[in-house]
């Protein structure tokens, strides 16, 4: 099973054999968390996009016919789930729930146990975060997960030199960012 | 005679200072740099950003934690696979994310907040939510909409709510409801929004936009 390749896994999977599922969940996990993580700069939100992801990718997988490959489908399931928490968390602010109910309260402010930045850290993930979406996903597809501008096109359904525009103005607003607040 | 500026290679200069180019690619853009004053201010400005990119740490998760994601998505698929009563499941399906979505249109386009005042905003607020438990907004828009010929979200988000709701009777008949169901007497609107799908959160938030506009 581990030798499989992604496409062989997904056969499987639709032929019955739902322990490919696992396998896949197992080899993408860490990837997914990670463009979940440097979306939402949170790590349990991180872990509630992972969570949706892969729910989604399971409803879906039946369905999945290999028009592009399985791990630009997952990326952009990620980005999709990670781009709608950000909405989400607009409309939050905007109804100011955490004033009001206790539920989504305090984590938010309050540092996070598992994660301790550095100051340096938390400053780029500052600049992130203030980027407009489409620059955020690209810089991230890009910078971190280190994926070619042919395979973010076809994640993100926009034109390699849309991409690598938008690669550099985020470059650009990340270091002035920084410099201005250090 | 044209003298032919060669093309800026701006876009690539990030990739040059992490050195992820091709040969080829790295040497055009070497080759640029040597005579372009604009890329190379591009330049300096990009290399010092990777420098701190670079150096920058992010922690990562406990390694446990890695361990712990399959088995919890398996729970929350063999949860979503157990039989749930017929309303309740409509009613998280449909009714709930079709409630929130209204009474945030709601909210943005009836609640009269003076946005230039932070006490105006938060008061208003407050009276429209501090009674009305998600529950109760569930039922009201439910009741609201039992016998009305609007089918879809788009319809009750602009014509439901701008011509057949008045905020004050949608609001007293929200507090008025009597909780009927206890499956969902647990959520609320955290949980609601949760549920909203990617059009409904365009929906809230151009809606949102526009009265900020205002």
């Amino acid at each position: 099973m581990t030798g499989s390749s992604d496409l062989e896994l997904v056969e499987l999977f639709q032929k019955g054999n739902e322990t490919c599922f696992n396998e896949l969940v197992r080899r993408y996990q860490e990837k997914i968390y990670w463009v979940a993580r440097r979306f939402v700069n949170d790590h349990d939100q991180a872990d509630d996009i992972v969570q949706e992801v892969f729910i989604k990718v399971y409803s879906a997988l039946k369905d999945f016919r290999a028009e592009s490959g399985v791990y630009t489908w997952l990326y952009r399931i990620t980005v999709n789930v990670a781009l709608n928490a950000l909405r989400k968390q607009r409309i939050r602010d905007f109804v100011r729930i955490d004033e009001f109910f206790d539920t989504a309260g305090d984590e938010h402010e309050q540092p996070d146990s598992i994660v301790e930045k550095d100051e340096q850290q938390k400053l780029i993930e500052e600049a992130i975060a203030k980027l407009p979406e489409k620059q955020k996903a690209v810089f991230i597809l890009r910078y971190y997960e280190e994926l070619s501008y042919e395979e973010i096109s076809a994640i993100l359904k926009t034109s390699i030199g849309g991409l690598k525009a938008n690669y550099f103005h985020a470059a650009k607003k990340i270091g002035e960012y920084v410099h201005r607040a250090s | 005679m044209f003298i032919v500026q060669a093309e800026h290679v701006k876009y690539d200069l990030l990739d040059y200072a992490a050195n992820r180019l091709s040969i080829q690619e790295h040497d055009r853009v070497e080759e640029h740099l040597q005579n372009c004053l604009t890329c190379q201010n591009h330049y300096r400005e990009l290399l010092s950003t990777e420098n701190i990119l670079k150096e920058s740490h992010e922690h990562p998760p406990s390694p446990v934690y890695f361990t712990t994601i399959l088995p919890r998505v398996r729970e929350r698929l063999e949860q979503r696979r157990r039989p749930v009563r017929a309303y309740a499941e409509a009613l998280t399906k449909v009714l709930l994310p079709l409630s929130v979505s209204a009474f945030l249109v709601l909210l943005v386009l009836r609640v009269p907040i003076d946005f230039s005042s932070e006490s105006n905003q938060t008061d208003a607020l407050q009276r429209v939510m501090k009674d009305l438990s998600a529950d109760e907004m569930v039922q009201a828009v439910e009741g609201e909409y039992a016998g009305s010929s609007f089918t879809t979200y788009q319809d009750l988000s602009i014509a439901g709510v701008e011509e057949h709701l008045q905020g004050d009777r949608f609001l007293k008949a929200a507090v008025s409801k009597q909780i009927e169901n206890e499956e969902i007497a647990e959520m609320d609107l955290e949980g609601m929004i949760s549920d909203l799908s990617s059009d409904q959160v365009d929906q809230v938030l151009s809606k949102i936009s526009e009265r900020n506009a205002l």
